[in-house]
């Protein structure tokens, strides 16, 4: 085995990680703050993917510049429909914590949204354009490596980074953080839960459609594309700890090196498996995960 | 007559004239729709055991289903064993699978249930696509396994294979009727009493005793035995299995939602479940999948929304209460006791 592969194997994987991270950053958000898993985020992402690719295809914008249309539009997604299906079962069923008929009703948003896809937009695979990203390399020695896989990563990075200045510093951050923590404690010191409740819901899904723009220069766009990474993002906040946003890349990585360095030693369709049995043993052995906080467990 | 008596006597009429069905419903793509809905109902209702009466929320019970399946046709293609033998051996295998996988993950709080068992029945999909022998068995991988139909002479019941839909039929309907006796005997026991508890209350179900986990793996033993006996009906109904057909998520959330918009926990509400989704899917799917493709799980996904939404605990309750008050008015003396 050549050291060159193994090092390009390594930097793909490195670069894909942090982009499995980004699309894997909304669902740990949602989730920190909610403490619901939103079984529909892979549809919110194919969502975003959909956002994008018509943003770019209608206006001929660079997709890195539709973001300005994208990140609102997705955030005000996510707020509506927060506020219309979850609002009310957070409400009638205020004593549990973590009430599965949340878990229900996301699954039942999954199952519309990849359907409707399908009904409106068709089974085709789309592909950008114009996409000024297609298929550029950058080029070190014997060293390949893909520009919008490149961008994407960057973009991973600058957005997880803005979210953790924005939670840590702001006003609003501070409030959706206090609500996270306590809830019946942060509305006693005047925070208005259910806002904060669509507000994070609504950056959650923000952050999906900025994965979905990612996504588009290099990934075609069809129904159910939000699948596989539904699944993966599971994976990838289990693995980092839920709620944790630095867990979230760190997972996304670790399972992006998995999977580029895992077929140079088997079939690349079993490094799937190995991802599964890998998530199977941090639910056995660590639940809390990485960096997870042992009480969100 | 009272109450219980005018419903015991309902069901019993229900049950004949569904024996008595196949007399008049003679088109086979009718009888299937029938037997498509009693197998759901039935595996609807052993998913109930974990599902519903645990009070977990298990959405891996394709796996079950795939190991009926693959092990009663392995069987039968290699060794000329009779799918009848297979289906028990099937089940004793997923009730195997169901202990080793329920034991560390029943122990797990909702959504982390959830999403092992959506990561094992995934994982395993994958695996059996990827493995074409699996030691002397042949899975075939992506491809699945094709049962060679026999001659309408051989075909009977040793071989599980027969040239018309009745024996079909009254098979799934007995399966039906002996998973839901069996649901009443076990909701009515000690043990449905103690699943019961663990569910709702866990931390209340502990301090009186209970022990809840074991009692959950026990549920979720028997309960991926019943749905395995599933899986090999499945096999032998439509003579071929592929990895995405009987190992999909697909499977496993169709059953879930089936349950829960029926109502998770009632003896009744995956029977109720079964009868009000499975016509909308077979019929979108018969009518409308050329033109408006994935139009019945939009419709299956807004009415577990709304279901979810207004009546959370399912539709059972609200149509059971419709039933009393429609019978109120034929009957002598209503009870304070009905259920």
């Amino acid at each position: 085995m050549d050291l060159v592969f193994f090092a390009q194997d390594c930097i793909n994987g490195v670069l894909m990680g942090l982009i499995y991270g980004l699309v894997a950053l909304g669902l740990t958000l949602i989730f920190g703050v909610l403490k619901v898993i939103n079984f529909a985020h892979g549809s919110f992402i194919m969502v975003g993917m959909y956002v994008s690719y018509w943003a770019v295809t209608l206006t001929g914008l660079h997709p890195y510049l539709a973001l300005g249309i994208i990140v609102p539009a997705m955030f005000l997604f996510g707020y509506w429909i927060q506020n219309l299906l979850i609002r009310p079962i957070f409400i009638a069923e205020r004593d549990v914590r973590e009430p599965i008929t949340v878990i229900v009703v996301t699954t039942g948003m999954w199952y519309v949204l990849d359907n409707l896809a399908l009904l409106v937009f068709g089974p085709d695979y789309r592909a950008l354009s114009p996409n000024p990203l297609k298929g550029q390399m950058l080029n070190f020695g014997e060293i390949f490596i893909s520009v919008p896989k490149l961008y994407g990563a960057a973009a991973a990075v600058a957005t997880a980074g803005l979210l953790f200045w924005f939670l840590q510093k702001t006003r609003m951050g501070r409030a959706i953080r206090a609500t996270s923590l306590d809830r019946d404690a942060a509305s006693l010191m005047g925070i208005n839960q259910w806002k904060i409740f669509n507000i994070a819901m609504g950056i959650g899904t923000a952050v999906a459609g900025v994965a979905g723009a990612v996504l588009t220069p290099f990934y075609n766009v069809y129904p159910t594309v939000g699948i596989p990474f539904d699944v993966k993002s599971f994976v990838i906040v289990v693995l980092g700890g839920l709620g944790s946003i630095w867990g979230a890349l760190v997972g996304g990585v670790i399972i992006g090196l998995v999977e580029s360095i895992g077929p140079i030693f088997m079939t690349s369709t079993w490094t799937e498996a190995i991802v599964y049995g890998l998530f199977l043993l941090v639910l056995f052995v660590k639940p809390s995960g990485l960096f997870g906080q042992k009480h969100d467990w | 007559m009272t109450q219980n008596e005018l419903k015991r006597n309902c069901l019993i009429g229900l049950a004949l004239a569904a024996f008595a069905l196949p007399l008049v419903v003679s088109s086979p793509t009718y009888l299937h729709i029938l037997i498509m809905l009693f197998l759901f109902a039935y595996m609807t209702t052993s998913w109930n055991l974990v599902g519903g009466f645990a009070g977990v929320l298990p959405l891996g019970h394709s796996v079950f289903v795939g190991i009926g399946a693959y092990t009663s046709t392995v069987l039968w293609l290699q060794y000329g064993v009779s799918p009848w033998i297979g289906m028990i051996i099937g089940g004793l295998l997923s009730a195997a699978v169901g202990y080793l996988i329920g034991k560390p993950t029943l122990k797990m709080r909702g959504a982390y249930f959830a999403l092992s068992t959506m990561a094992f029945v995934e994982g395993v999909r994958v695996m059996v696509e990827n493995i074409d022998m699996l030691g002397p068995f042949k899975l075939n991988g992506p491809r699945g396994l094709n049962i060679p139909p026999l001659p309408a002479q051989e075909a009977g019941f040793w071989s599980f294979q027969f040239a018309t839909k009745e024996p079909y039929y009254y098979i799934a309907l007995t399966m039906l009727i002996l998973v839901l006796a069996l649901t009443y005997y076990i909701s009515h026991s000690k043990f449905g009493y103690y699943l019961k508890s663990g569910g709702e209350e866990p931390e209340a179900a502990q301090a009186l005793g209970v022990n809840v986990a074991s009692c959950k793996v026990a549920a979720n033993v028997l309960s991926a035995f019943l749905t395995s006996l599933a899986g090999t009906f499945l096999a032998q109904l439509t003579l071929f299995i592929y990895p995405k057909s009987v190992l999909t998520l697909d499977l496993s959330f169709e059953l879930a939602f089936i349950a829960l918009i029926g109502g998770r926990g009632s003896i009744a509400g995956p029977v109720i479940g079964a009868l009000l989704l499975r016509p909308v899917s077979e019929f979108s799917r018969i009518y409308f999948s050329d033109t408006l493709p994935g139009l019945h799980l939009i419709i299956l996904g807004v009415v577990l929304i709304v279901v979810m939404l207004y009546q959370p605990r399912g539709l059972t309750e609200p149509l059971l209460g419709l039933f009393d008050r429609i019978t109120a008015g034929f009957i002598r003396k209503p009870q304070e006791d009905t259920v």
